[in-house]
Parts: structure tokens; C-alpha cells; sequence
């Protein structure tokens, strides 16, 4: 056996060991976290006042190591990827080699829509008010723009969280507990830990370390998508020159920021940042990307929380990436009256939708 | 003449044994904090392994001449002779928290854990000079101050010659990698 071929089995295995670990880490917890909910009022008089204090303390530590685990553990499928683990890396010269197929959309398309979704993302599919959200705004664009959507926006790979490599059994039974499982308890802290992902992922983007090689490996993921839908790198022979619209929805604000530049390179075609209930860091280079265009709601707690979780949002920065861009008129500002970040006041209600589309029509 | 060298450092050794040993190991933690640096630069799992135990070494000694600045001032100021074994035996403990430095790797709040870790290094520092050497804690903070920022500064300066230069080269081959 080649000595290269030993040496990649071999961390397989460690890898599949750690993951092992850390899932087996995180059901333990997750357990006493259900055993505690479902034990009776005997066994909690049993327990001294002290006994209840240590119970929590040890429950609090646990959590406390849970939240680095899980981070370190999602970087680690970020880094097989890179390191060509998981089926390997596409070459960006590669992605537009096989000439595409021109169909009459491609050819009168003048700017295409990628949306990314928020972190409720687990399919490839849109939750139902998402997909009507969707379908809305696609049937109200302008005949030259198109609506690039069912992308995964938190796995780096051209595969749905189900099937990732590394966690998908723990997902697919996750999953089936969030659909199937009697208790809503289950399911609320199934979708939780779905979200948790999620947001680990977001936070990887805009870590300063690991950010550039997960947005570079979304921009790869999303220009593949884009060439099997026909999509021409830089200005095609006859044709106009395409641009490129991000669109993403509360995290994929972030990812949207995050994979700006590097699809801008990739796909030699300018590229404009819209966001709607976007949380971002704006850590990421901006310099070369076109206008940054931020739809928020007067009641989101959630985007307004952005700000105050990314320093380099602060006012208190002015050379941060983000605040060099606001500096430069880059960023421009549209606000929607009684907009909350979900329910029955988010962008997808019935109530805040038509808004919501108008402004990402307007801004086009 | 070099058989009483031995013979003094073997007793060092055996005094501070559970000392060195943690020192070791917080070092070994903080150079795996930064493991995804060397993965991220594509080096081979052999350069991996000797580059995670040189940067442990490194960051044990900076550990190691923290102590040694808290031993000279123990004698200068506050007139306790004690020898390196013992002192890195008596304050050792201080360093557990370093055991975690491993999870500075988790993204995002990477810097909150560093900054909470030191924190608490140094007021386990204080403490165990308050208890051990019957110092005051205005003392012990002065004491333990000079050692801890030294150690500070010397694990910055591998973070920034090290492995942030190498996330700082990777950011930048990527560019031109997406443009070609």
C-alpha cells in the first residue's frame, strides 16, 4: 500500500474517531439535559440543595466545553475539505472549462440572484414560507435577471447536511426526531442543534483564521452550481457581461460577504451584496465588491445584535474592513417600518413579504 | 563538577515533576490551539507532529522563564530563597487553566477564551504567592505581574512569527488561486 494511501486511512480512522467523541460528548449531554427534564419530583426531593448545585454546575461546564468542541469539531470537516479528504478540490481554472449549455434564459441573463439562505437552512429545499417567498419575488423580476436558489448554504460540499461527510447519520436521526418525535421538547432542541451548526459555520466565515478557506470553498461550490446552470465566466463571445447579486437572508448575510471576492474572482463578472435581516461581521475583503446593499427591519433584535457581536462593526474601529467600506458610500441602507427578524412580522410573512421584495426589486 | 550539576538538576527534576509535567502539557495545549495553521498550509502530517511539539517546547520554556523572573523577585522582594524545582511544585497549579488552551482553536470566540485563560492563570498566580509565601495580594500581584507579562509577550511573539503568519500567507495565496 502506497505509503500516502496508509497515511489518509489512517487519519480517516482519527477522524472518524474524534467525531465519534465529540458526538458521543454531545448526547451525553444532551441526555442528562432529558433525563433532567423528565425525572420526577422524588428524585429532585432526593437530591440536597447541594447535590442540585453540583448537578448544575457540572451540567453548566459541560456546556461550557460543548460550545468549543463543536466549533473545533465543524472546523475539521472545513480543513479535510481543503486538504482534498473529502473527494477533493475543484481547480477555479477548472470550473468553466466545458462550455455550457446556451439556453435562451442564460443568453438574455443580465444578472443573476444567488440566495443564501439563514440559519433555519437544513435541506436543499426552502422551508414552505421560504419557497413562496421565493417564488413571489422570481415571478416579479425583470425578464433579464434570474433567481439562483436551493443552494446549501452551511455545507461546503455540493451536499445537503444529511449528507455530509463526517455527521450525517447524527443528522439524518436528528432530523427524523425534529419530524417524528412525539415531545415538542425533542424537536425544539433538535432544530436548536441544527441552528447551532449553523451559526458555528457563520462563525467560521467570519473568524479572521479559518474565514478565507471556508469562503473560498463556498465561492468554489456556488461557481460550480452556477456553470451547470449555464452560467458564462467574465463577458461571453457576443454576449453582455453577467453580474452577480448575493442575496442573503439573516447568517447568509455573512456567507454572502464572506464568498464576495473570491466569486467575483472566480467567475470574473462583478458582484453586488444584498442583504435582508442580514447578521454579518463585514470582517472580509470588500474593496473590489460592488455596492453593499442592507434591508433591515425597525423591530430585529437579531440584526441589530450583529453589531454588537462583531467588533469590527463598531464605530469604535474606523480602520475595520466594514467601516473603510461605509467610509467609501459602499454601503447603502434601506429600512422597513414594523420589520422583525422572524413570525408574523419577518420578511417571509404575509404581512412584510411584498416590502421586503419591493426593496430587493428596487435595489436591483 | 558536572556530577553536582547532575545531581542538583535531578533534584530540581524530581521536586518539580508534577510542575514540569503541567508545564508541558499547557504548552503542548497552546501550540494544538493553532493545529489547523500547519493543516491550513497543506504540510505533511511528520512536519504536523515535529512542528506541534517544537512550538509546545518553546512555549513550556516561556513558561519555565515566567517562573524563574517570579523566583528572582520572591528573593529580591519579599526575601523567600527558593529553589526553581520547588517554586514551579508550589505554583504549577496555577497553570490548569492552560490545560483548555487547546479550545482557542474553536472559532469566533477564540479570543474570549485566550483572554479569560490568562486571566485566570494569573489570579491562580496571585493566589497560590498569597497562600505559599505569606505575601499580601497588593505583593503578590506586583510579584506575579513582570513573570506573567513576559510569558505574555513571548507567546504573542510565536503566535505573530508563527501561525499568524502562516493564516496571513494563506489568506493571500487564495486570492490569486481564485483569479487563475
Amino acid at each position: 500500500m502506497a505509503p500516502l494511501q496508509a497515511i489518509r486511512i489512517q487519519l480517516a480512522g482519527q477522524r472518524r474517531l474524534a467525531g465519534v467523541l465529540g458526538w458521543l460528548v454531545l448526547l451525553s449531554g444532551l441526555s442528562s439535559l432529558v433525563i433532567s427534564l423528565h425525572a420526577g419530583p422524588l428524585l429532585l426531593s432526593a437530591l440536597s440543595p447541594a447535590d442540585l448545585a453540583l448537578v448544575l454546575q457540572a451540567v453548566a461546564i459541560l456546556g461550557l466545553l460543548l460550545i468549543p468542541i463543536s466549533g473545533v469539531i465543524s472546523v475539521t470537516s472545513q480543513f479535510a475539505f481543503w486538504r482534498g479528504w473529502l473527494g477533493g478540490l475543484p481547480q477555479p481554472a477548472d470550473i468553466f472549462l466545458e462550455p455550457a449549455v446556451a439556453t435562451a434564459d442564460a443568453a438574455s441573463t443580465r444578472c443573476t440572484i444567488v440566495y443564501l439562505d439563514g440559519i433555519h437552512q437544513s435541506e436543499r429545499d426552502h422551508p414552505p414560507k421560504v419557497a413562496a417567498f421565493l417564488a413571489l419575488l422570481e415571478s416579479r423580476l425583470p425578464s433579464h435577471v434570474r433567481l439562483f436558489k436551493g443552494l446549501e448554504t452551511y455545507t461546503v460540499t455540493p451536499a445537503r447536511l444529511a449528507d455530509d461527510a463526517g455527521g450525517s447519520w447524527f443528522w439524518r436521526r436528528l432530523f427524523a426526531l425534529q419530524e417524528h418525535h412525539p415531545n415538542p421538547w425533542v424537536s425544539l432542541i433538535c432544530a436548536v442543534l441544527v441552528q447551532a451548526n449553523n451559526v458555528i459555520k457563520v462563525g467560521i466565515s467570519s473568524d479572521r483564521r479559518y474565514g478565507p478557506i471556508l469562503n473560498y470553498e463556498l465561492a468554489l461550490k456556488v461557481a460550480q452550481r452556477l456553470a451547470e446552470q449555464g452560467f458564462q465566466p467574465g463577458q461571453p463571445p457576443g454576449g453582455r457581461p453577467q453580474e452577480l447579486v448575493l442575496l442573503g437572508y439573516s447568517g447568509g448575510g455573512e456567507m454572502a460577504l464572506g464568498m464576495a471576492e473570491y466569486l467575483r474572482r472566480i467567475c470574473r463578472c462583478p458582484v453586488r451584496i444584498m442583504t435582508f435581516c442580514g447578521v454579518f461581521s463585514g470582517n472580509q475583503l470588500l474593496e473590489q465588491v460592488g455596492e453593499i446593499a442592507m434591508i433591515v427591519g425597525d423591530r430585529d433584535p437579531v440584526a441589530a445584535f450583529g453589531r454588537i457581536a462583531y467588533p469590527g462593526r463598531s464605530p469604535l474601529l474606523p480602520l475595520s474592513n466594514w467601516n473603510k467600506a461605509l467610509k467609501r458610500g459602499q454601503v447603502r441602507r434601506h429600512c422597513i417600518n414594523g420589520l422583525s427578524h422572524n413570525g408574523l412580522s419577518g420578511p417571509f410573512s404575509d404581512r412584510n413579504r411584498t416590502a421586503v421584495i419591493a426593496a430587493i426589486i428596487g435595489g436591483l | 563538577m558536572i556530577e553536582q550539576a547532575l545531581d542538583q538538576l535531578a533534584r530540581w527534576l524530581m521536586q518539580a515533576d508534577a510542575g514540569l509535567g503541567l508545564v508541558a502539557l499547557v504548552g503542548l495545549s497552546m501550540s494544538l490551539s493553532h493545529l489547523f495553521a500547519l493543516v491550513a498550509n497543506r504540510l505533511t502530517p511528520r512536519q504536523v507532529v515535529s512542528q506541534l511539539i517544537l512550538d509546545a517546547l518553546v512555549l513550556s520554556l516561556a513558561l519555565v522563564l515566567a517562573s524563574l523572573i517570579n523566583m528572582l523577585l520572591l528573593r529580591a522582594f519579599a526575601g523567600a530563597a527558593i529553589d526553581p524545582g520547588e517554586l514551579l511544585a508550589k505554583l504549577g497549579p496555577s497553570l490548569i487553566p492552560g490545560l483548555f488552551y487547546c479550545f482557542v482553536a474553536a472559532p469566533y470566540i477564540s479570543d474570549l477564551i485566550a483572554s479569560v485563560i490568562w486571566a485566570l492563570i494569573h489570579l491562580n498566580m496571585i493566589t497560590l504567592l498569597h497562600v505559599h509565601f505569606n505575601v499580601s495580594y497588593g505583593q503578590a500581584l506586583v510579584l506575579a505581574t513582570p513573570g506573567f507579562v513576559v510569558a505574555l509577550l513571548l507567546v504573542v511573539a510565536v503566535f505573530h512569527q508563527g501561525w499568524q503568519r502562516a493564516y496571513r500567507q494563506l489568506a493571500s495565496t487564495l486570492a490569486p488561486t481564485a483569479e487563475s
